[in-house]
């Protein structure tokens, strides 16, 4: 295989003598071509608009508008390359119905939620906002309002939407769509390490000889990451790319090893490896023994439901029912060590979180079920294929991690974070490289890759998750909440300390009427979240109010009471953070169209509206029990306190004395535009002025930021943080590369987050006394556990769902770009040819898919790119036609709240 | 700096012309129904068009206009036997891996070679135009798609400024 492979590209090399002819380097080359084209275009840098990969480019603008991008040839991230949908970054913004006016649902001139949409003016919006957000918070205080924010948020919009609702609102009902796509990730990354994101970056590609994709379809989903795998696969004979999956992918193309698992036997297959690894008597023992400890949690942690039926459909009672018991089917009952057919109380559903710490022996005692056969017999997820040839496939996969000269890097994305048990399985793949010695080095690595543009760099470092404050701190920590005031200058105990609802917990909220004012921006919560019926009745028929910030008309907006017409990405400045924690900025390009205005902007203008009176005294939080809160309260902050009671919020969080500092105009613009800054008419710059007050949050904390300036520089292309004295981190954790390592230690994995804890068994705590394991990170054993909602005899099938290359997310951008729209105008359902045939159906029949909780139509695709085993299904979700997430479960994985969108089960029939 | 008044002056009038695109002037009310990409209630379940890619077999299709300078060129022909691409076979570098063709006039019919900036590693060897068809380069897929028969679901107003072809 090696050597035909080798002989293609050499079959594909060209004749010297003609490269020779060709002469000048090529981006000369091009420059030269170009350059008559080019005459009076202005070029500046930017970062890609997509993916998590976070591509640099280049953005060409004449007359005020965007003309060309190109990928930027010194982005280390990119190196000169795109994907399809990177190249058209300059297209994406002149689809010709952009929201450019504010429009309100009114009747006879006064808003009225049964109305049409009318444009109005700011003003007019604005007032409506402000008049129905009063009448919420009078009624329901803090925690009756809801932010659905976004893992494509800058930096700055994260931090000022965290900082409006968390310090001046005292609401932690704020949560990114970013929840749906890396939450387990984070709940992982908190768990084992104490502190959040990758040790490694990118460069890892290139150290290392082996590369696993857990539920990781990267050739469409990280595609420049994938060239960059595809090019070291390709140059190397002894670099080996394994794919393991639930359907048949592109990526399987380049892979040498491709594994089709059932959905959720991931859990079995890790603690195959991990057996494997202790049976081979391969434990990297000097590694364990000075940098990790072993851990185990509750498993009756319930699905992340409801857990009530009040609102539930009559065939959705069934599964959503299992929330509070669940009777154990005959494979997990083997993989937990339990008797099959028992009925198990979901316990531990509202502390799912909790862990302790266990022994070596217990941890060997967890994996001791999963032996090849058990784990072959459960995994094997294409009915084509034979049993001995899965064995040998897992078998070659535990040979690929242990083998000792092999360096491994494993990647996941939402395969592992969509998950009912998301924030187990990724411990798992930290236990496999922890195990073994392979994490925190050049080429070795268990690498979480991330969805969104600024899922890391905002959602998670700002924090906009509902428990969370800036650099990984969070609100139930009085400590936290303390530094947090501190720096915020904040009266003690203005934060609430009572984590608020996650975004899915929104929409029920919403539902149950405990929600009656939300503001979206940057996301599509109403076609991004699972069980779409229940929360777009919810929205068009309770009595609440629903403002929508957003570029383009779609399914969020047309549920919306007001929309707001937002800025696009390079009709702003900005600032966004990538999965290898390299935070990137860039310059407004043009000025927004008609009356559109970029989200920071919108946040400041509304927090104008409130007087600290009317936010900052004695508050209801149902529910609230902390030390130092009387029950249900938070306390009157602001008698006492030296602000002004007529203050606004935008003069005390935002436009504050040392903000004001960051004057507009400002030198390093360079001739380019702020519409904020010159909106606000104060002569500063919030951009900046944010990022710096934000930055102090990190700083000597082991996420530091750069000088806002720097990395503005000519040879700057992004900087991973921790940056120390002009310096970034390549990988943390290892004291080669990690100023905050301890000095001898070798490896530290400071994190100080679940670092105290009690020891027990695999049964749980024996002993209450806490033990400290600083420095360490926890090799977790987690269970099998089986989906809530398996496929049976009436919905027949197991639906998975996702992104294509082609398109961004709910595709509002990508799918008024011709190009982009004319290769994927629809989704399709991909299915196996013998499943099709035995519903009668046919390439290019219509069908209906349908669950408990919704139906809708789409065309059926039996030979396309999506390869799905018989008895799976893939529908992608980017098309608001083909609204898939009607049909999709709304359970979560428990720990992190993140929904598993990877499973459920369908029925399918011709339409 | 340009005038800031008349540039405003100019934003509104643009924003009125889009806003008529829309049907959305002020006292005109737009339906929820009307607007996006699927026309309709959200509670409605549409039934989606079929479409399908051009089957114009290689070396008798047109080549297909360049979004703006330098985007990549889209597939113009069938593709449907060709894909996938594997690490053992790449049926697009059998016909376009051209080189010898570089900077020459062709045939409309005769495939587009891979330009040279495919055979420069920007990561390894910046600016150096090699032999071989750099290995980030090979999944030509995720750069150059083949198109359906659809049609644009809303206009795009972009244009590639003044460049020369």
């Amino acid at each position: 295989m090696t050597v035909s492979r080798r002989d293609f590209l050499k079959q594909s090399a060209l004749a010297s003598a003609a490269a020779a002819t060709v002469g000048l380097p090529i981006s000369e080359a091009a420059a030269a071509a170009s350059k008559s084209a080019e005459a009076g275009w202005r070029w500046d840098r930017g970062v890609c608009r997509f993916c998590g990969v976070g591509c640099g480019i280049q953005i060409a603008t004449e007359k005020g508008k965007i003309v060309a991008t190109k990928a930027d040839p010194d982005a280390p991230v990119n190196r000169g390359l795109n994907c399809i949908k990177g190249y058209f970054n300059g297209k994406i913004l002149y689809g010709k119905d952009r929201l450019t006016q504010p429009l309100l649902r009114m009747k006879d001139g006064h808003f009225d939620k049964q109305g049409e949409f009318v444009a109005v003016s700011w003003e007019r919006a604005f007032d409506e906002m402000e008049k129905q957000f009063k009448r919420t918070y009078a009624e329901l205080g803090p925690t009756g309002i809801g932010f659905f924010a976004s893992g494509q948020h800058t930096v700055q919009e994260g931090y000022a939407a965290v900082k409006l609702f968390k310090a001046g609102f005292r609401s932690n009902n704020i949560d990114p769509n970013a929840r749906h796509c890396m939450a387990s990730a984070v709940a992982g990354f908190m768990q084992t390490f104490g502190i959040d994101e990758p040790s490694g970056n990118y460069d890892d590609i290139e150290h290392t000889d082996t590369m696993v994709l857990w539920g990781a379809n990267m050739a469409e989903m990280h595609p420049v990451l994938w060239t960059r795998v595809t090019d070291r696969r390709m140059g190397d004979p002894n670099v080996r790319v394994v794919n393991l999956t639930t359907i048949s992918n592109m990526s399987s193309g380049i892979a040498d090893l491709e594994i089709i698992f059932k959905p959720q036997t991931d859990l079995a297959i890790m603690n195959y490896l991990a057996r494997e690894i202790v049976t081979r008597d391969a434990v990297n023992w000097d590694f364990v023994n000075k940098h990790c400890a072993f851990a185990a949690g509750p498993t009756d942690i319930g699905y992340g439901l409801r857990g009530s039926d009040k609102f539930d459909y009559a065939a959705e009672k069934d599964v959503n029912g299992k929330e509070l018991t669940m009777q154990l089917d005959a494979a997990e009952a083997i993989g937990q060590g339990k008797q099959a057919g028992a009925t198990v109380e979901q316990k531990n559903r509202i502390t799912p979180d909790k862990h302790w710490l266990i022994t070596f022996e217990d941890f060997k005692k967890g994996v001791e079920p999963y032996t090849l056969d058990f784990v072959a017999e459960l995994a094997k997820g294409d009915a084509e294929e034979s049993l001995d040839s899965f064995k040998s496939k897992l078998k070659q996969l535990a040979d690929l991690y242990i083998e000792k000269s092999r360096k491994v890097v494993s990647f996941w994305t939402m395969g592992f974070n969509q998950h009912q048990r998301g924030t187990w399985v990724n411990e798992q793949a930290y236990t496999i490289h922890l195990l073994l010695g392979k994490q925190a080095m050049p080429g070795n690595g268990a690498f979480s890759l991330t969805g969104q543009p600024s899922a890391c760099g905002t959602a998670r470092e700002v924090g906009t998750f509902s428990h969370r404050l800036p650099a990984d701190m969070v609100v139930n920590n009085p400590a936290h909440r303390a530094a947090s005031e501190k720096i915020w200058k904040l009266p003690a105990k203005t934060l609430n300390p009572k984590v608020g609802s996650h975004f899915t917990k929104i929409m029920r909220d919403l539902e149950d009427g405990q929600v009656k004012w939300a503001w979206v921006q940057v996301c599509n919560p109403f076609q991004d979240t699972a069980n779409a019926n229940h929360w777009i009745k919810a929205a068009r028929e309770m009595d609440n109010f629903i403002v929508v910030s957003d570029v383009y008309p779609g399914i969020s907006t047309k549920v919306a009471d007001l929309i707001l017409p937002a800025a696009m990405i390079f009709e702003k400045w900005g600032a966004y953070g990538n999965a290898e924690r390299r935070t990137q900025l860039w310059r407004e390009q043009v000025s927004p169209p008609g009356q559109a205005r970029a989200d920071i902007w919108q946040i400041m203008e509304f927090s104008k509206r409130f007087k600290l009176k009317e936010v900052w005294g004695e508050q209801k939080i149902p529910g609230l029990k902390e030390e130092g809160f009387t029950d249900g309260k938070l306390p009157d902050v602001l008698s006492g306190s030296s602000y002004s009671p007529q203050a606004t919020l935008y003069e005390v969080l935002f436009a504050t004395a040392d903000n004001r500092k960051f004057k507009w105009p400002d030198k390093i613009a360079n001739k380019h535009d702020n519409h904020t800054a010159k909106l606000l008419g104060d002569h500063w710059f919030p951009e900046k002025a944010l990022f710096e007050e934000y930055a102090q949050f990190g700083r000597g904390n082991a996420h530091d930021l750069a000088p806002f300036d720097m990395y503005f520089r000519d040879d700057v292309r992004g900087l991973k943080w921790p940056v120390v004295d002009g310096k970034e981190t390549h990988w943390r954790f290892n004291e080669a590369y990690d100023p905050y390592v301890k000095k001898g230690s070798g490896f530290d994995f400071y994190g100080s987050a679940f670092k105290s804890l009690p020891s027990g068994d695999l049964n749980g705590i024996t002993k209450q006394e806490k033990t400290s394991i600083a420095g360490k990170a926890k090799i977790f054993f987690r269970p099998y556990a089986a989906p809530v909602e398996q496929p049976d005899q009436n919905y027949d099938m197991c639906l998975s769902t996702g992104r294509v290359l082609e398109h961004w997310h709910s595709g509002t951008m990508t799918r008024r770009v011709r190009e982009l729209h004319f290769a994927v105008p629809t989704a399709l359902i991909y299915m196996h040819p013998a499943d099709a045939k035995l519903r009668g159906l046919k390439q290019d029949d219509i069908a209906w898919i349908e669950s408990r909780r919704g139906k809708i139509k789409a065309a059926v695709e039996t030979k396309g790119r999506n390869r799905p085993p018989k008895g799976m299904v893939f529908v992608p979700w980017f098309d608001e036609g083909v609204f898939i997430n009607k049909v999709t479960l709304d359970s979560t994985c428990p720990i992190s709240k993140q929904t598993d969108f990877k499973k459920c089960a369908v029925k399918i029939f011709k339409a | 700096m340009r005038d800031h008044s008349v540039l405003a002056v100019i934003k509104f009038l643009a924003g009125l012309l889009l806003m008529a695109a829309g049907a959305s002037f002020a006292g005109q009310p737009i339906q929820a129904n009307d607007m996006g990409l699927s026309k309709g209630s959200v509670f409605d379940t549409p039934t989606p068009k079929v479409y399908r890619y051009d089957n114009t077999p290689p070396g008798e299709s047109k080549v297909l206009p360049r979004a703006y300078l330098n985007a990549p060129p889209q597939i113009s022909h069938d593709v449907s036997d060709f894909l996938p691409i594997t690490a053992q076979s790449n049926m697009c570098i059998a016909c376009h891996n051209q080189p010898a063709q570089w900077g020459k006039k062709r045939e409309p019919t005769a495939p587009t070679p891979i330009p040279p900036s495919h055979f420069t590693d920007q990561r390894k060897a910046p600016g150096k135009v090699t032999e071989n068809l750099v290995g980030a380069r090979y999944n030509c897929n995720q750069c150059h798609v083949p198109q359906t028969d659809a049609a644009p679901l809303v206009e795009n107003t972009f244009s590639p400024g003044r460049t020369k072809k």
